[in-house]
């Protein structure tokens, strides 16, 4: 089945869409589907199916998206704590993207015409290779499409993806791009997978559990939560609906949390700069303190000077993503 | 058009509004019903608009129809304590570590500390307390006293039940102390601590005492729990309109369950 189903909304629905949207709507939701497993074996069908009714209704859901002038979706596909469940059912998870991604290159033309950008995160060398060109494939596709994206989490697990910014800001340290006082809360979000995008404002899991099971957790600090309590495969337009109503509930006061959270982080960066500065003086200084004056345009030439550094890091980065990609895509496919 | 959209849109937040304070005040009306099918006809005829199940926890704790009521107060407290512990016992499992988060522009400390205290009570050996102005934080005595306060109400010896209250600093020891602990945490706590890790890491890196390859989930995770260990929260329970963590412990959370005192899924409620 396709990932882009056309159609308009009924009449009630539409009327419902428009209501909602005289509110504050949020630019990028992220899903955990859960509920497919519990939804096959209470309709008494093959887990593999209710997988596959899970794919449908991530299709759907992204229609309705479309809709609601939602442009972003962010969806958890497969955990890495999922490679733990039987060989069978992960074959079967891996058979089962592999044959969606492959649809998904054959309606390229389709993806193009609604400019749908793909992007996949996670840790993707855990994945079997030919998956994984298929993946790269995709994204370079349509790595040049800005109407609307999906991001697809796939062998991610939040802890592992912190872990990974890490990595790359020591990588950075290691190449003499940066320096290790560089970094900082907003560094380490431009290292995440997610970097190309800006954090949820709406993370609604289904089927009932009340867990972020390691999903975006540092992106989502300042989200709204919603828990519903359907199973995804049974998902409608009114649950969503109910979730992006809450959404607007909770959004001045989110809003004012996310806001004094950025005040306090331009805070600490104010200050570690000046510290930096101030230990840079004592070293180089001839000895007399320095007036304020002279502190004052130290502190603005560190500043330059550090975030030149961080955006030269930042382009070495990402051209060395967009080639993990560009290589694996020049890889001939396994038949 | 967009007019009318607006006005309909004004409305429906209106109605919801009505019907969150209409369940609320029911539900104080209904605490002296004994009928639990009164109170399922009633969320049944309102809106999906759920409370939490911890309310009936506490109730229970609460209005226990006082067994081994006795004029002597030492024995009713020694009752009521051995109750509760073993409400606590009768419970399946139970979580190491709770976290009360607390969401409310103008927290109660009296209400906060009684939570804390029934906690303990229960048998929950690590409570943390979160607020992302970070209000518990700077007025953490203000807290303490609150918390001795309702143990002396509550009939619970101080002596037996010492708590270990944390604030600032590190906590470098062993977790599994016998003492019940309470740790105040505040958004210094979550993303920031999480940075230094980073930094730490990195620094070793400039010196190369370390290569960026070394770098793994399980050594991220020995570094932040180096300074400060807290446990991972089992349970949340979010007091205060807003749906959100707010900044809480992001690295700790990832199998934390929530529940919100507003919203949380109606088979909760049912239970």
């Amino acid at each position: 089945m396709s990932w882009i189903k056309e159609g308009d909304l009924n009449l009630l629905e539409k009327i419902s869409a428009n209501v909602l949207k005289a509110g504050p709507m949020p630019k990028h939701v992220a899903f955990i589907m859960d509920g497919n497993r519990r939804f096959a074996r209470k309709k008494n069908m093959e887990r593999q199916e209710g997988h596959m009714q899970g794919f449908n209704k991530l299709a759907e859901t992204l229609r309705w998206c479309k809709h609601l002038n939602i442009p972003e979706v962010t969806v958890y596909a497969f955990s890495i704590e999922n490679f733990k469940r039987t060989k069978e059912e992960v074959d079967g998870l891996m058979e089962l993207a592999k044959q969606k991604f492959e649809r998904l290159l054959e309606e390229r033309d389709n993806l193009e015409k609604h400019g749908v950008c793909i992007r996949v995160l996670g840790d993707l060398n855990m994945l079997p290779l030919d998956l994984q060109e298929l993946i790269a494939k995709a994204v370079v596709t349509t790595r040049a499409h800005n109407k609307c994206f999906l991001n697809v989490c796939f062998a991610y697990t939040s802890r592992y993806e912190i872990t990974n910014a890490v990595r790359e800001m020591a990588w950075g340290v290691e190449q003499g791009l940066i320096k290790a006082s560089d970094v900082s809360e907003s560094l380490l979000s431009e290292c995440l997978y997610s970097n190309n995008s800006p954090n949820p404002d709406l993370l609604i899991r289904t089927s009932g559990e009340v867990r972020l099971s390691d999903f975006l957790l540092w992106q989502t600090s300042h989200s709204c939560l919603v828990f519903q309590s359907v199973l995804w495969p049974e998902y409608s337009f009114w649950n969503l609906c109910e979730a992006i109503l809450q959404y607007q509930l909770n959004h001045k006061s989110i809003q004012k949390a996310r806001e004094l959270h950025q005040e306090h982080q331009a805070l600490q960066q104010l200050e570690a700069d000046r510290a930096c500065v101030a230990e840079h003086l004592q070293h180089h200084g001839n000895g007399k303190p320095a007036d304020a004056q002279r502190r004052q345009e130290a502190l603005l030439h560190y500043t330059a000077c550090r975030e030149d550094r961080v955006q030269d890091f930042l382009e070495a980065l990402k051209h060395k993503r967009n080639s993990f990609f560009s290589d694996l895509c020049s890889k001939p496919v396994l038949a | 058009m967009a007019l009318l959209y607006g006005l309909l849109w004004r409305l429906l937040l209106l109605l919801v509004h009505v019907n969150t304070a209409l369940v609320s005040w029911l539900r104080v009306r209904l605490r002296s019903w004994k009928g639990r099918l009164w109170e399922r006809a009633v969320a049944a005829l309102l809106l999906p608009v759920a409370l939490a199940g911890f309310p009936d926890q506490h109730k229970k704790l609460n209005h226990n129809p006082d067994a081994t009521a006795n004029p002597v107060t030492g024995n009713r407290d020694d009752g009521r304590r051995a109750r509760w512990l073993s409400d606590g016992k009768a419970l399946e499992k139970l979580p190491v570590h709770v976290g009360l988060l607390v969401a409310e522009e103008e927290p109660s400390y009296s209400d906060v500390a009684n939570l804390v205290v029934w906690c303990m009570a229960v048998g929950i050996s690590y409570v943390s307390v979160y607020d992302n102005h970070g209000i518990f934080r700077k007025n953490n005595s203000r807290l303490l006293e609150e918390i001795l306060r309702q143990q002396n109400l509550l009939g619970v010896d101080g002596s037996k039940y010492s708590i270990e209250f944390l604030s600032n600093g590190s906590d470098k020891h062993n977790v599994v102390s016998c003492r019940p602990t309470v740790k105040v945490l505040s958004p210094e706590d979550g993303k920031q601590s999480i940075v230094q890790a980073a930094q730490q890491i990195c620094r070793s890196v400039e010196n190369k005492e370390r290569s960026s390859k070394d770098i793994s989930v399980s050594m991220l995770d020995v570094l932040l729990r180096e300074s400060k260990n807290i446990p991972d929260p089992d349970l949340v329970l979010k007091f205060g309109p807003v749906n959100s963590t707010l900044g809480f412990l992001p690295w700790h959370i990832r199998l934390t369950e929530f529940i919100e005192r507003w919203y949380c899924p109606t088979s909760l409620w049912f239970r």
